[in-house]
């Protein structure tokens, strides 16, 4: 026996030895008897990495303990979104779960949660005064969970706060005391903010590389974080003290005077770092030690920072103008309106918001306690450990501002795509930007999918009239069949071949094509995909009308995108994989070994992907434009800031060139196909006096087109649907660059809850696929050599 | 891996002299390499860097840091509950894995050598039922599964695996579809049931396209996220990728470097499957041979 044969046969041995033992562990684990028969079952989800898992997990137990009448079954979802909604929308919401207070709005009015009101309050014989122990949170963090039916802030109580934290800065002092600025520990003007970050971004020495550049700062541009600066400035986003949504005041001279702001440091001075992407707000680069300061930012970025050992750090105020203002972020526990056990689930929701709890995530140091008692205490003050000015988190409790924004999330996207134009690229003013995020707003508020109440979707007599059809579509089927005068050989051979296609055929009845006609019905209706399905309502094309004249922009530019990268990536990927198949084709020693590393890219997916590829394309620290820059540099160009400000351009073509790390799935086939082809064919050419090339226009190609036919039609189909990896790496990119359709179909879907127009988008993206697809059948025809089947 | 470039024939071999052909054959094959397992050996080397070293913006290129951590394989197994999630996974994969194959091959020899009333048509609907984003499909058939007490069950994930996915049976049918019908009437004649062609001749003579499809949907069940994440509850029944999801925390990757090791950990099966199955799908199954 040879050694490659043995570790063969060692390896399929070591490998039936797992999956047995995996059957067996499987296997008693289902056979083990449940205990929780005749028990009270209340299901939780949440979300947090495995230490806050873990303060979950402990909370749960001791909670049981405490309870021995009621099982918990714990839900942890990393893809909170997605989760939650299925849940919801198949009428199974969770007992308890995470919320954040943007999301109050709308779960509260669509009746989703219950209303912790009657349990809250004192049994003094009026009902009227809150119980003692809700006086141990901060009141405006009870506050942003109460809801009156118009606006959040006040009324009947739905959450809990399990933490928060307000806005801050993360100032790096060696760099403050090297640029000779003040630590400023009592609080700064805006004023003297830029003068800093001037003296700080002098720090850099002159023509040095992008990636040895200091900067004074970092300055976000996410919704929360500009607001949070309009504040300061004096401004509102929106009028009547931020209450009135159709009056949006971003042209205002206080909002322009702090846009500008925030456009000269990042664009013009060059001052502030231009930080673009999702992944990439600047937290790295502080921490790398090239950042004087970062804001406006939580405690969340405390636990990482504690590592750092390069250089001294702590926390100071936000910059202030005419006024001192500081966001809150929180989470709250809350309750499903539809829990069977109220008051178990009322006794866990105090239980998981406890002193204990909160404790332990003190510690963790990634939030605020919201009960002062913990707040307060060594457990969260942590003293000795930094930052050193810890108790300014709990300061700042005292400008603390929420934020209220629309319950329609479309007014997040078009906010950030407007202002990623003025802020990331520079592409557009700061006023144009204001005044396109009005117009694009009022249009979208005006359209009639907003306004018009519809009647109910008529579920049962839609799937009364689907079954009839579908009966009907049978009967003419057989009927035609039994009429056909066929042979004998003729009919067995028909029945053969259903009976072959029978296991996909009963699938494509169960599972496909019910979900399919039900989303194409859904395509009618206007249904966000938080209330149970009864809440649809029919509208008619009112989806389809809406996408035309409402949303003509964002769906025409996704469309856009996506077209692009089809057209690059589709003839790109096949030409490479073809051509890598080709090349290990080789007969040559190690090729075993070569296939391997060809093919390890498609193996890592994911999360681990997307950071890696953020960043090699990163315009400063990144290793791709380190290796081009020398290159470019000769025809005194510089290359492009693939995802920043360059993204209108190069955004696409970088998803292409990403796209071709994972050609080995097509490699696979190919080389496979090439293996077929008898040596015969090769030597017969060869005797005919075909030359290299010829051989291969000749002989290869015609023999492997069915799988290049496969390789392309598949290709296109999934080309259109691409979505993972600008989800984790980009999202919607500045301007909307990468703002692929189906991730603004998942973005409608699962972050704006407009499940009927995703449904849309859905269909009319199967009819453009369809169309093409069918192009490419027929024009196969001709260029697809079948060796078995000829006519 | 020697006797097999042993008995090769290497065409190209001229001995005692430079083979230019050859070599130009190896840089590529070298300089091709490196470069895709860039992102591989990023992996392995934050995989043993500390977490504040894997978090930084350099790439580093060198597999082994200066200091190696390596605890960091024992942590992050240990944070997952390896065990536990690896046999969940083992199990869904055999079943989707033995499924796919069985399920994919009778369609697609339906597809390939049976004309019947319908078949193109149903060719095409086969094909269009991959044009609709699963994103919109995701809570209807949630509803169905739910309505069939099949949450938290592993039922969702693996019985659908047994009624054939399109893509496969598209791979089968063309692989098929190059075997000619002279072979199979032949066997007809010999009095062979469709049955017995099917066993006895169709899936020895598709020894490569049954590698690949076991080795990608073996990867591709391997790493499904989104499955498990809707369709599976209770922790006990967790994946190997839904655990790895979990290193994320609210506000981004926290632990970066162990992410990193239980990544190389989990792609360590799969890197093993496809070198050894390699061989079943570059063997040379001589079919057009036999028409001669």
């Amino acid at each position: 026996m040879t050694i490659p044969k043995a570790i063969r046969l060692l390896l399929g041995f070591a490998a039936l030895l797992v999956v047995i033992w995996s059957f067996v562990h499987v296997g008693l684990r289902l056979a083990g008897t449940r205990s929780d028969v005749g028990k009270i079952n209340l299901t939780i989800l949440h979300w947090g990495n495995a230490e806050e898992e873990q303060i979950v997990i402990k909370l749960v137990e001791a909670f049981e303990k405490e309870h021995p009448n009621v099982k918990i079954h714990r839900l942890h979802a990393s893809n909170y979104d997605p989760k939650l909604k299925t849940m919801l929308a198949a009428g199974t919401p969770p007992d308890l779960f995470y919320l954040t207070y943007d999301n109050l709005e709308e779960f509260a009015s669509e009746h989703l949660l219950m209303d912790l009101t009657p349990y809250v309050t004192e049994n003094s014989p009026t009902g009227r005064h809150q119980a003692k122990w809700l006086d141990d949170f901060y009141p405006i963090l009870l506050d942003v969970f109460r809801y009156d039916g118009h606006l959040p802030g006040q009324g009947a109580l739905y959450g809990l706060p399990k933490d928060f934290t307000p806005m801050v800065t993360f100032v790096n002092l060696d760099l403050f005391q090297k640029a000779g600025v003040k630590i400023p520990y009592d609080g700064w003007t805006w004023d003297e903010y830029e003068g800093d970050m001037r003296k700080i971004a002098a720090l850099s020495l002159p023509n040095s590389q992008p990636a040895d550049r200091i900067y004074g700062g970092v300055i976000n541009t996410y919704q929360e974080v500009l607001n949070n600066i309009l504040w300061t400035y004096g401004g509102e986003l929106f009028g009547k003290d931020g209450t009135d949504f159709r009056d949006i005041r971003l042209e205002d001279l206080k909002a322009q005077a702090a846009l500008q702001m925030v456009k000269r440091l990042r664009l013009d001075e060059k001052t502030v770092f231009n930080a673009t992407g999702i992944a990439l707000e600047g937290g790295q680069q502080f921490y790398d030690g090239k950042i004087g300061c970062i804001l406006p930012i939580g405690r969340w970025m405390v636990p990482r920072y504690r590592s750092i050992k390069d250089f001294r750090w702590d926390v100071v105020p936000l910059p202030h103008g005419e006024r001192t203002v500081s966001r809150i972020t929180t989470v709250a526990w809350t309750i499903s309106a539809r829990t069977q056990h109220s008051q178990e689930a009322v006794a866990l929701l105090k239980f998981l918001c406890g002193r204990e709890g909160q404790a332990m995530s003190a510690r963790l140091g990634l939030a605020i306690p919201s009960l002062k008692s913990v707040a307060e205490s060594d457990d969260f003050l942590t003293p000795g450990l930094e930052p050193k000015n810890t108790p300014l988190f709990l300061k700042e409790i005292t400008h603390a501002r929420r934020s209220l924004t629309p319950k329609e999330k479309e007014f997040n996207r078009i906010f950030e795509q407007e202002m990623s134009s003025a802020l990331q690229i520079g592409n557009i003013s700061t006023m144009d930007a204001a005044r396109n995020i009005r117009q694009r707003w009022l249009r979208e508020l005006d359209s009639p999918l907003r306004k018009e109440q519809a009647a109910p979707m008529p579920w049962g007599s839609l799937a009364l009239l689907g079954v009839g059809l579908l009966t009907l579509l049978l009967i003419l089927f057989v009927r035609c069949a039994s009429r056909e005068n066929l042979g004998p050989i003729d009919r067995a051979n028909q029945r053969a071949g259903w009976m072959f296609i029978a296991p996909w055929l009963i699938g494509f009845a169960l599972f496909t094509l019910g979900p399919m006609a039900f989303s194409l019905l859904l395509s009618f209706c206007k249904w966000s995909s938080i209330t149970p399905l009864g809440e649809a309502r029919f509208v008619g094309l009112g989806n389809y009308k809406h996408m035309l004249y409402h949303d003509r922009e964002v769906v025409g530019q996704s469309l856009w995108v996506t077209v692009y990268y089809v057209m690059l990536a589709v003839p790109i990927g096949q030409a490479a994989s073809l051509a890598i198949a080709l090349l290990v084709n080789a007969k040559v020693r190690g090729i075993y070994f070569f296939r391997t590393a060809f093919y390890i890219p498609v193996l890592i997916g994911g999360v681990a992907m997307g950071t890696l590829w953020l960043k090699i394309f990163n315009n400063d620290y990144g290793l791709l434009n380190g290796l081009l820059r020398p290159i470019t540099a000769l025809f005194g160009a510089t290359p492009p800031d693939w995802f920043g400000t360059d993204a209108k351009r190069w955004a696409i073509p970088g998803f292409v060139l990403m796209n071709l790390w994972t050609v080995g799935g097509g490699m696979i086939l190919y080389l496979a196909a090439l293996k077929g082809i008898p040596a015969s064919y090769y030597e017969a050419a060869r005797i005919d006096g075909a030359g290299r090339l010829r051989q291969f226009s000749s002989v290869t190609l015609p023999l492997i087109s069915p799988f290049i036919f496969f390789n392309v039609v598949m290709a296109l189909i999934g080309s259109f649907q691409v979505f993972t990896q600008a989800y984790v790496m980009t999202g919607p990119g500045p301007d909307n660059s990468t703002l692929f359709y189906v991730l603004n179909l998942y973005y409608q879907a699962f972050e704006y809850h407009s499940m009927g127009y995703a449904s849309a988008l859905a269909w009319v993206l199967f009819a453009v696929v369809l169309v093409l697809t069918l192009l490419v059948f027929r024009a196969s025809r001709r260029w697809v050599y079948y060796e078995g089947l000829r006519s | 891996m020697t006797t097999i470039a042993a008995t090769l024939p290497t065409p190209l071999a001229a001995p005692r002299r430079f083979d230019f052909g050859k070599f130009f054959a190896y840089a590529m094959l070298i300089v091709g390499s490196a470069i895709f397992l860039i992102p591989f050996s990023w992996m392995i080397s934050g995989s043993l860097k500390t977490e504040a070293n894997a978090q930084s913006s350099k790439v580093d290129l060198l597999p082994i840091p200066a200091i190696p951590q390596w605890q960091n394989y024992s942590e992050s197994l240990q944070k997952m509950d390896f065990a536990n999630c690896l046999a969940n996974t083992v199990v869904i994969t055999a079943f989707v894995v033995l499924g796919q194959v069985i399920s994919c091959s009778l369609v697609g020899f339906g597809f390939a050598k049976f004309s019947f009333r319908g078949k193109p048509g149903l060719f095409i609907v086969m094909i269009a039922t991959m044009m609709l984003p699963a994103q919109v499909t995701m809570i209807p058939v949630f509803i169905l599964f739910r309505s069939l007490g099949w949450i938290d069950t592993f039922l969702p994930l693996v019985l659908p695996a047994w009624l054939a996915s399109p893509f496969f049976v598209f791979m089968f049918r063309q692989f098929f579809a190059a075997i000619p019908d002279e072979l199979l009437e032949a066997a007809r004649l010999d009095g062979a049931s469709n049955w017995a062609i099917y066993s006895r001749l169709m899936l020895p003579l598709s020894g490569p396209v049954i590698a690949i499809v076991a080795v990608q949907s073996f990867i591709s069940t391997w790493n499904d996220f989104m499955g498990p994440l809707i369709y599976l509850n209770s922790p006990e029944n967790r994946t190997i990728a839904l655990a790895l999801n979990s290193f994320k925390g609210q506000y981004g990757v926290t632990n970066a470097n162990l992410l990193m090791a239980a990544t190389a950990v989990t792609m360590l099966p799969c890197i093993l499957l496809f070198f050894a199955s390699q061989k079943h799908f570059v063997e040379s199954v001589a079919m057009s041979g036999l028409k001669a």
